[in-house]
């Protein structure tokens, strides 16, 4: 009988969000695995194309633009974030004199809007009265960089990221720091183990498992990504920023309705299908190499 | 632990007044979640108390549109049908901030469609239709609305397979709009007439302004959907078809758009574009345009009421017709979103009802005050006739004029690779080879064309005789 009550709560508490992730999580994917193989624009009856939105895909050059975009972007946002939350966290672990003020700063970018930052981020980077360009031009350093143009759209959605990550990052980091007994520190410490010997030897390893599951989480979100860059750029000029996750939402909400452009449900499936491989390609690329990190250490 | 009580509620209160601004998707990011429009952004006018609502529960109708310049115009006017209808109707209107289409796809696919729709630009027509989202209305017609709006209903403009879907109410005029400070500055006595004048005026406003920050020319380019605005009025002006569409062959020839891409190209030579143009949007250009950076762009006739409001200009402006390729005006500049307004929901529980309130939104009282109030300027003769003239500063350069025409639609096509704006800007921007570009272009538009032919989606039959200077006169004489 008390067994059965257990089983019973263990139904109701788990099933609102069973349900929830079988509606929003599991269907979706099952809905779009099945539309790859169609033609459908929102309306009428989809029209069954085999493989065809693949062989599309093949040749779709904005396809695999967007690709090379999302590694650029991911991997330049990532070689950056990583070391320097981590380097944060370091920093931020020791008990010094406004730690708390510097973790609440470095952390707020996480907790704003992306949209609303990316418009603030306009207002700093647009070339013609941006208040970077202004800065640069008043200590005349430049006489205006294009800063969302074609050269340097991209290293400026790189910028974005980085900023509005970093604080994520290290705040997980600091969260592992502290898991660390002291008293290891101070044992390396009396047998002459300098900072740099102690962060390699000491925080590294011990760090290790929080440091996977971060860099895990790093990658996918970073090839996930793609808000700031619809909301500063739409993916341009022409395709400089594109990103897979942008080049799919498109397909399915075409960027403006006066455009002579259709929902490609069918296609933007097969596109997001794609991605997801290849960004579990990645993770899983990721998880050989962790595993060797492992060995290491 | 008072302290640590009182730090927690801080903390929640902070925390769910920053997750009410949004999120970043840091650490739980999923694009199908984000991407999910959320909220309409909505401004809602909520129905005034009915003075019936004593005696019987008035009937609520629910009004969508993405008319959002049109804020105080459209809550003024639904104010005053609550509480002047003698039909104990009480109408919410929702003014969609963004994504206007994608809300409604959701509203109707779990039964919240609104009663009454806004249709939104020609091809929202097409799909609305197709997706279900408008009920004919020819049964519902009266008899003064066909007289009034008879010489205006065209297929594809506002009725689709023969039947109607929506009716007219006021178009946007385009034109060129140029800074007459910049002008004078430069010693130029009046806008260009052709594409050659256009690049040596834009040479001669950069040289007069540059110093004080203003360029000769812009335009949105930062626009996939829009960014080429200024190719149809120039190009229909000159006789061509509408978004490299060629009505005579029934297909499209981006090659017919040459002559217009290769000036502005020249001008982004020149350097006479205002910098950033590529990142440009309308607004900011339209907030440099107020401050006297810009000395001429093309645009609609949505810019007075722009530089009146929401951007109000520091300088002297005006506007005049567009230029054409070689001078000679042998079309018409298009009438933007002209044949269409507002149509009823099928799903409408109260249709009846609904369309009481669309009669009356369509009486000539109603449309006459869409124009006066500078919304934009009728096209239906019953209006013309009664309404005046909007007080708007420059409203006068968007009248309509003989050379202002509706016109056939283009087919609504799913093209594969990149769009003919974002390839032609491509070009204007960094330049390259022209003729492949268009060459692509036309190989890949009328591949996607003969597609929805073969599937029955569209119809485009060749129309040897069109001739756009036949529409001259249509609307103004």
């Amino acid at each position: 009988m008390h067994r059965t009550r257990i089983k019973l709560e263990a139904v109701a508490f788990t099933l609102p969000s069973l349900l929830l992730t079988l509606a929003l999580g599991i269907y979706p994917i099952f809905w779009a695995i099945r539309y790859m193989f169609y033609e459908y624009a929102g309306y009428g009856t989809p029209k069954f194309v085999g493989l065809y939105n693949f062989e599309r895909l093949y040749h779709d050059e904005r396809f695999w633009n967007a690709v090379t975009n999302t590694l650029v972007y991911a991997g330049g946002k990532l070689l950056v974030t990583l070391p320097l939350s981590l380097l944060l966290a370091v920093l931020l672990n020791r008990r010094m004199r406004g730690a708390g003020l510097f973790k609440t700063i470095f952390f707020m970018p996480t907790v704003l809007s992306a949209s609303v930052m990316s418009i603030v981020f306009y207002v700093i980077f647009n070339s013609y009265n941006g208040m970077l360009n202004q800065l640069l031009q008043q200590i005349g350093l430049s006489r205006g960089v294009e800063w969302l143009g074609a050269n340097y759209a991209m290293l400026t959605m790189i910028l974005i990221a980085i900023w509005g990550a970093v604080g994520n990052y290290m705040l997980l980091f600091l969260a592992g720091l502290q898991g660390i007994p002291r008293d290891i520190y101070e044992s390396a410490s009396i047998d002459g183990a300098r900072p740099v010997q102690q962060f390699f030897y000491i925080t590294i390893p011990m760090l290790g498992p929080v440091l996977q599951m971060v860099m895990l989480l790093a990658i996918t979100v970073s090839l996930k990504g793609y808000e700031s860059i619809m909301v500063l750029t739409q993916g341009g000029p022409f395709g400089k920023t594109d990103v897979m996750f942008l080049y799919v939402y498109k397909m399915f909400f075409p960027v403006a309705s006066t455009t002579a452009e259709v929902q490609q449900y069918g296609y933007g499936s097969a596109v997001g299908f794609a991605a997801a491989l290849l960004i579990g390609a990645v993770t899983l690329i990721y998880f050989y190499a962790s595993k060797k990190l492992n060995s290491l250490y | 632990m008072a302290r640590k009580w009182l730090g927690i509620a801080l903390t929640g209160i902070l925390a769910s007044s920053l997750a009410a601004c949004g999120g970043n998707n840091e650490g739980n990011a999923s694009p199908s979640a984000s991407s999910a429009p959320s909220g309409t952004g909505a401004a809602s006018s909520s129905p005034a108390a009915s003075p019936a609502a004593s005696q019987a529960e008035p009937v609520k109708l629910n009004f969508w549109t993405p008319d959002r310049g049109a804020t105080d115009h459209i809550k003024a006017e639904i104010a005053r049908y609550n509480e002047t209808n003698k039909d104990n109707i009480q109408v919410e209107v929702n003014i969609m901030a963004e994504n206007y289409d994608q809300q409604l796809d959701i509203a109707f696919a779990s039964n919240q469609a609104p009663d009454i729709v806004r249709v939104n630009g020609l091809p929202s027509l097409s799909v609305f239709v197709k997706k279900g989202y408008l009920a004919p209305l020819d049964d519902l017609l009266t008899p003064d609305m066909k007289e009034r709006f008879g010489s205006l209903l065209r297929e594809g403009v506002n009725q689709i397979g023969g039947k109607t879907y929506t009716l007219p109410n006021y178009g946007t005029t385009q034109r060129l709009i140029y800074n007459v400070e910049l002008f004078e500055k430069a010693g130029i006595k009046e806008p260009p007439k052709t594409l050659q004048e256009m690049i040596d005026v834009a040479k001669k406003l950069t040289a007069a302004g540059k110093a004080d920050g203003a360029y000769g020319i812009a335009g949105n380019l930062k626009s996939t959907g829009s960014g080429l605005r200024f190719a149809d009025p120039i190009g229909m002006l000159s006789g061509m078809g509408s978004s490299g569409y060629d009505y005579k062959k029934g297909a499209f020839d981006f090659a017919q758009l040459k002559p217009i891409i290769e000036a502005y190209r020249q001008m982004k030579l020149d350097g006479s574009f205002i910098p950033g143009v590529e990142q440009l949007d309308i607004d900011p250009l339209r907030a440099q345009f107020a401050e006297g950076k810009i000395g001429m762009y093309v645009s609609t006739a949505s810019e007075p009421l722009v530089y009146k409001n929401q951007f109000p200009a520091k300088i002297k402006w005006a506007s005049a017709l567009p230029p054409t390729i070689d001078g000679q005006q042998r079309g018409i500049v298009p009438v933007g979103n002209a044949g269409i307004f507002i149509g009823l929901s099928p799903k409408s529980e109260h249709k009846e009802e609904a369309w009481k309130f669309i009669e009356w939104m369509y009486s000539d009282e109603v449309l006459k005050s869409y124009q006066e109030d500078g919304v934009g300027l009728s096209v239906v003769p019953s209006v013309i006739a009664k309404a005046g003239k909007p007080e708007i500063n420059g409203i006068d350069g968007f009248m309509p004029t003989k050379f202002d025409a509706i016109i056939p639609p283009v087919p609504i096509i799913a093209i594969e690779g990149m769009g003919y704006q974002e390839a032609l800007i491509k070009y204007i921007l960094v330049g390259g080879d022209l003729d492949a570009v268009i060459k692509d272009l036309n190989a890949r538009y009328n591949a996607a064309l003969d597609k929805a032919k073969a599937s029955g989606e569209v119809k485009a039959e060749p129309m040897p005789d069109f001739d756009l200077s036949q529409l001259q006169g249509t609307l103004a004489k």
